[in-house]
């Protein structure tokens, strides 16, 4: 963890200049894009398979305002969080541990290396098998899968703490535990954050992807259902709701973290927004 | 600082130099260090010997690379030791303890805490109760200053200020002796000597032990009862000198006669060790 980031715009002032200050440029180009395909819809250009976003809109809103939309996105949100809960709590737990103590690093180091880089969703049928269709081996996949960047992001973290820290907590007397719970965590706590930042948009994606597979409730069975049926405004309607949930989660991580980091942020990025 | 009135360390605090014994506090018995540089063996301290006595302010300068540092970290227990004995009030040092607080050039504060919570962690560790803490605490922040800063974290304090903190946290561990690694070495000079003289300050006060390793003879000097001149590596004792000036000391101190012939002295020692260090390098 450097001491000192700038900000690029702080760094490189021509950058700034370029755009001025105008702070709706950003905002600019998605709502040109949002007019034009509003636009096509009532003319008859856009193919079967997009639908103009009024009538996405619409269709959302029905869903929602029957009671419909609310029943999938519990189901698909019970999954997902559960799922984030273990996996991110095993994957920050082992990796603190696996970066403070050799033995346990070593030992999980080559496994991460070996099986980070397969996509679980590959091992899905043997996880039905085991688990059954239901929520469990949804949980499960999910589980694994948000382990690994929990665990890296942790264990770097943990490896990385200053060492005049360590040493000034050995000078005061303070037991392994207190080390731990008192200077290596905290110090850790922007990587595990970044990884569970990581980790949150990974519940998401996994969610929907083993709804697809086979459920009988939530948001990827809705999507999955909607393609059955050429009912794609639904499918959009389900996609916009999994975007304004994953939106709300990430910003009420950053928020998390804001008042976690307190300390660490200042004179720092504040995350991005 | 305008509190020259307020200093009242509550804790144990001050141990006044005990004269019964002939006992030093800390005897320091043919250590050795040896670093494995690709291959070959470099010796940083040979066979050194020291001995310090209870209220004993004492400096150690000596060119970069003699070890200096790397004995403070031995003495600390940061480092391992390859021969010889240490020993703090005849009793054996080996590991870490809070008998000898630590002062680090820079990065020792917890950012995450603030400046109280910093102060307040060594008493924590220590199980001393939350309202004794809040008040050992609240008094050498007073002492270093900064009391009105001890709700801010350390990111949002300059380099001086964040010594200051680590100063006073330092004094809240109540160690029986103080070793200080070149702890204003990072500073600005008007910053420099502004903590050197609250640190003559507080030091009057408390008549702690201190090990002062530094580069700077002034700052040795002006600070020091003893300075100890190493040698370039392996680092040994070149001299010993005793500094006889008044305390409490004063910045002008530094213009009075005495003090420069002090400084010229160690001046002259310290030019050979630097030399025949370089000359080593370039061999």
């Amino acid at each position: 963890m450097t001491d000192q980031t700038v900000n690029l715009e702080q760094a490189m002032p021509e950058a700034k200049t370029a755009f001025g200050d105008q702070r709706g440029i950003g905002v600019l180009v998605p709502l040109a894009i949002l007019a034009g395909w509003e636009v096509c819809g009532p003319f008859g250009l856009l193919p079967r398979y997009i639908v103009a976003p009024s009538q996405i809109i619409a269709t959302w809103w029905e869903m929602l305002s029957s009671g419909e939309l609310i029943g999938h996105v519990g189901a698909s949100m019970f999954r997902q969080s559960l799922g984030l809960l273990f996996g991110a709590t095993c994957g920050t737990v082992v990796g603190v541990l696996a970066g403070m103590f050799g033995p346990i690093g070593r030992f999980y180091e080559p496994l991460v290396s070996l099986i980070y880089p397969v996509p679980k969703v590959a091992i899905l049928p043997l996880i039905f098998a085991w688990f059954g269709l239901g929520d469990l081996s949804k949980i499960v996949v999910m589980t694994i899968s948000i382990f690994f960047p929990t665990y890296i992001a942790a264990y770097h973290g943990a490896k990385s703490v200053n060492k005049i820290h360590l040493w000034t907590a050995q000078n005061v007397g303070a037991s392994k535990a207190r080390l731990i719970r008192q200077v290596v965590i905290p110090s850790a706590l922007p990587d595990i954050f970044n990884g569970l930042r990581i980790g949150l948009a990974l519940s998401f994606v996994l969610m929907v992807t083993t709804e697809l597979v086979v459920s009988t409730r939530g948001l990827g069975y809705v999507i999955a259902r909607a393609e059955e049926n050429l009912r794609f405004d639904r499918m959009y309607a389900a996609i916009l709701t999994i975007a304004i949930l994953g939106f709300c989660a990430d910003r009420l991580l950053l928020k998390v973290r804001e008042y976690f980091l307190v300390g660490q942020l200042l004179s720092k990025d504040r995350g991005h927004g | 600082m305008s509190q020259t009135a307020r200093i009242v360390p509550i804790s144990s605090g001050i141990s006044r130099p005990s004269q019964t014994s002939s006992e030093p506090l800390l005897r320091v018995e043919a250590l050795t260090k040896t670093f494995d540089r690709k291959g070959t063996r470099v010796i940083a301290l040979d066979k050194f010997d020291l001995n310090v006595d209870d209220g004993e302010f004492v400096a150690i300068v000596g060119p970069s690379g003699c070890g200096k540092s790397t004995f403070l970290h031995m003495l600390g227990g940061f480092e391992s030791v390859d021969g010889g004995t240490m020993s703090l009030n005849g009793q054996r040092v080996s590991r870490p303890g809070p008998d000898r607080g630590m002062l680090f050039q820079e990065y020792a504060l917890y950012p995450w805490r603030t400046v109280m919570g910093n102060v307040m962690w060594p008493l924590e560790v220590q199980n001393i109760p939350q309202k004794q803490r809040i008040e050992i605490a609240d008094n050498f922040i007073s002492l270093v200053g900064l009391t009105h800063f001890k709700n801010h974290y350390p990111n949002e304090l300059s380099g001086g200020m964040k010594q200051r903190v680590a100063l006073a946290r330092l004094l809240a561990l109540d160690p029986k002796i103080l070793l200080m690694d070149e702890p204003f070495g990072a500073l600005d000079a008007q910053n420099r000597e502004l903590l050197q003289e609250e640190l003559e300050r507080i030091w009057d006060t408390s008549r702690k032990t201190v090990l002062f390793v530094t580069h700077d003879i002034d700052e040795a000097i002006y600070l020091a009862d003893r300075i100890i001149v190493f040698t370039a590596r392996p680092g040994r004792i070149k001299a010993d000198i005793r500094i006889d000036l008044a305390r409490p000391r004063a910045m002008e101190i530094k213009k009075s006669p005495a003090y420069t012939e002090y400084r010229n002295h160690i001046w002259d020692l310290l030019r050979e060790e630097v030399l025949r260090a370089r000359e080593e390098y370039a061999s």
